[in-house]
């Protein structure tokens, strides 16, 4: 589809953002991919799911890219398939990272089960929103999946994660889910805003934020979050390594 | 963020859902549904003041409840004769008490710094409380003719001058905290992405809702929770329900009073209206339980 397009708008910053998200991702990929081998073998797996989440996410943004250069749509269905298998890998992250201070199976399965259906009531949400825009779906469908969001937030910042990794004897550890934690709160924070834009969503509705520059948000976020997210667990990957 | 930053953030979702259900919320619902939850939370909140006073101070109960009740007694006629001035004394109490709560927690050797610090974040809340709402204040004020002469406050570009200069000088002073190393990178965020919060809060929301919602959430829970701990620490035995039947005395006797006095103005006998006679009542048990609370947090 790519090879159809002609010509770029110079301030068509969406666009741009889906080719410097593409890149930034696959680079980040091959970053972490290599990186494996510099860490000890107890942190491997948590490099391997960091260069996965930025790899899945690279070949979405490869078809989404050529998506919105070829319809100007926004790319809601691809964005949703990448996201439904990101985000719970970065769950994953979270509990690799507090199995040395003694997490168990349940944690990483409440934590994928939470942004599984995070993830799936927001795609209804969104992509089954009737024409026009449907106040009553998007409220139903946007509280169901906060209670997604809420139950990871409150169990990064307070509950069995944040005490999994207070007992944690490393502070790199503890500084890192922390860190992670933030991306959670801040990150994350970003797509329930973009929920609110599209056509039905209080934001349109009351404040006229249109959901039409939310790709360029949504590619940022999508950014610093899968990206920052892996280099902080490469960071705690490699101090620890390297004591 | 802790578990009352939570609370604060799981509201505010469920208040943009609420606003997206329902298009809005009238304001004779946003008075009513917000003054029974300032009166459930925030006179509970202050209604442990003589207890917390006797911890740290060995004073007589005659000396004290003279003085309290005397300085209740004392911004009521203040209001009677200078009601420019009342207003601007209670919101700089106030700024100071906020500023207070949401640092006590830190360890500031400078006095002087610290009562620097607490004065400043509350007066930016206050303006940016104002700030974003200056046209619904506005309207507010000019309901009635005895608030009309509130007006200076406000509408006037030396607000949004005061909304930079804050703004400005809070950063300033939680980056000299962590400048000082009284507070390291994480508190730092924590305390600019509250405050960020609480900047979206007052922007989105109409002013009767953002002030609730802050009161409510980041300062009275905030402070009653604080009062729990401290007698948690003092008796394993001390439990909610225990905790309820210190507050209940109290809240009654303040509910009863300021129920008498809405009950004088409704029939026309006191000749203040309703929202001037709520802010005289209000900054009446502001001033001793501000005065109370900083000794108490002093003297931790």
């Amino acid at each position: 589809m790519l090879l159809d397009i002609t010509t770029m708008a110079p301030d068509d910053y969406v666009g741009f953002t889906f080719f410097i998200g593409y890149m930034a991702m696959a680079a980040a990929a091959v970053f972490f991919f290599i990186e494996r081998g510099s860490v000890d073998p107890k942190w491997k797996m948590s490099l391997l799911v960091s260069g996965l989440i930025t790899g899945i996410a690279a070949v979405h943004y490869f078809y989404m890219r050529d998506y919105y250069l070829a319809t100007g749509d926004n790319p809601t269905f691809f964005r949703y398939v990448d996201w439904t298998l990101t985000v719970p890998l970065m769950c994953v992250e979270f509990y690799l990272l507090t199995k040395v201070a003694g997490a168990r199976k349940s944690l990483l399965w409440k934590l994928i089960f939470a942004s599984t259906w995070m993830l799936v009531c927001g795609y209804i949400g969104e992509a089954f929103n009737p024409a026009g825009g449907s106040t009553s779906h998007s409220v139903t469908w946007g509280v169901l999946s906060t209670l997604g969001y809420l139950y990871i937030l409150h169990s990064v910042w307070m509950g069995e994660v944040a005490k999994l990794a207070d007992e944690s004897k490393s502070d790199v550890v503890k500084k890192g889910v922390r860190a992670l934690a933030w991306f959670v709160l801040v990150g994350w924070a970003i797509y329930p805003i973009g929920y609110m834009c599209m056509d039905g969503g209080w934001l349109n509705s009351a404040l006229g934020w249109s959901s039409q520059n939310v790709d360029l948000w949504y590619n940022i976020a999508d950014a610093i979050n899968k990206i920052g997210f892996g280099l902080v667990v490469y960071n705690i990957a490699i101090t620890e390594s390297k004591k | 963020m802790n578990s009352i930053s939570f609370i604060f953030l799981v509201c505010l979702y469920a208040l943009f859902f609420i606003y997206e259900a329902i298009g809005g919320i009238k304001i004779e619902n946003q008075i009513f549904y917000c003054s029974m939850l300032i009166i459930a939370f925030g006179i509970p909140h202050g209604a442990l003041d003589h207890i917390l006073f006797f911890k740290k101070r060995n004073t007589s109960q005659v000396k004290f409840y003279s003085i309290y009740l005397g300085l209740v007694l004392f911004f009521i006629l203040l209001w009677i004769y200078y009601p420019t001035l009342s207003l601007t004394l209670f919101l700089i109490i106030s700024a100071f008490h906020f500023g207070e709560s949401q640092f006590e927690d830190l360890d500031i050797k400078n006095y002087l710094n610290s009562l620097l610090l607490y004065l400043v974040w509350g007066l930016s809340l206050l303006i940016n409380l104002i700030f974003y709402n200056v046209d619904e204040l506005n309207v507010l004020t000019t309901l009635f003719k005895d608030t009309e002469s509130f007006y200076y406050l406000y509408n006037h570009k030396y607000v949004t001058y005061g909304f930079i200069l804050f703004n400005l000088a809070s950063t300033g002073l939680l980056f000299n905290l962590l400048y000082n190393k009284i507070i390291n990178w994480n508190k730092l965020l924590s305390e600019l992405f509250l405050f960020g919060l609480i900047h979206l809060t007052f922007f989105l929301f109409p002013f009767i809702i953002g002030f609730t919602l802050y009161f409510v959430i980041l300062h009275s829970i905030r402070v009653m929770k604080y009062e729990y701990d401290f007698f948690k620490k003092e008796s394993n035995n001390f439990n909610l329900f225990v905790f309820l039947k210190l507050v209940t005395p109290y809240t009654l006797l303040s509910l009863f009073f300021s129920g008498l006095v809405f009950i004088l103005s409704f029939k026309e006998i006191i000749s203040i209206s309703i929202p001037l006679l709520s802010l005289i009542i209000i900054s009446a048990i502001t001033l001793p339980h501000a005065i109370v609370m900083h000794i108490f947090y002093r003297e931790k």
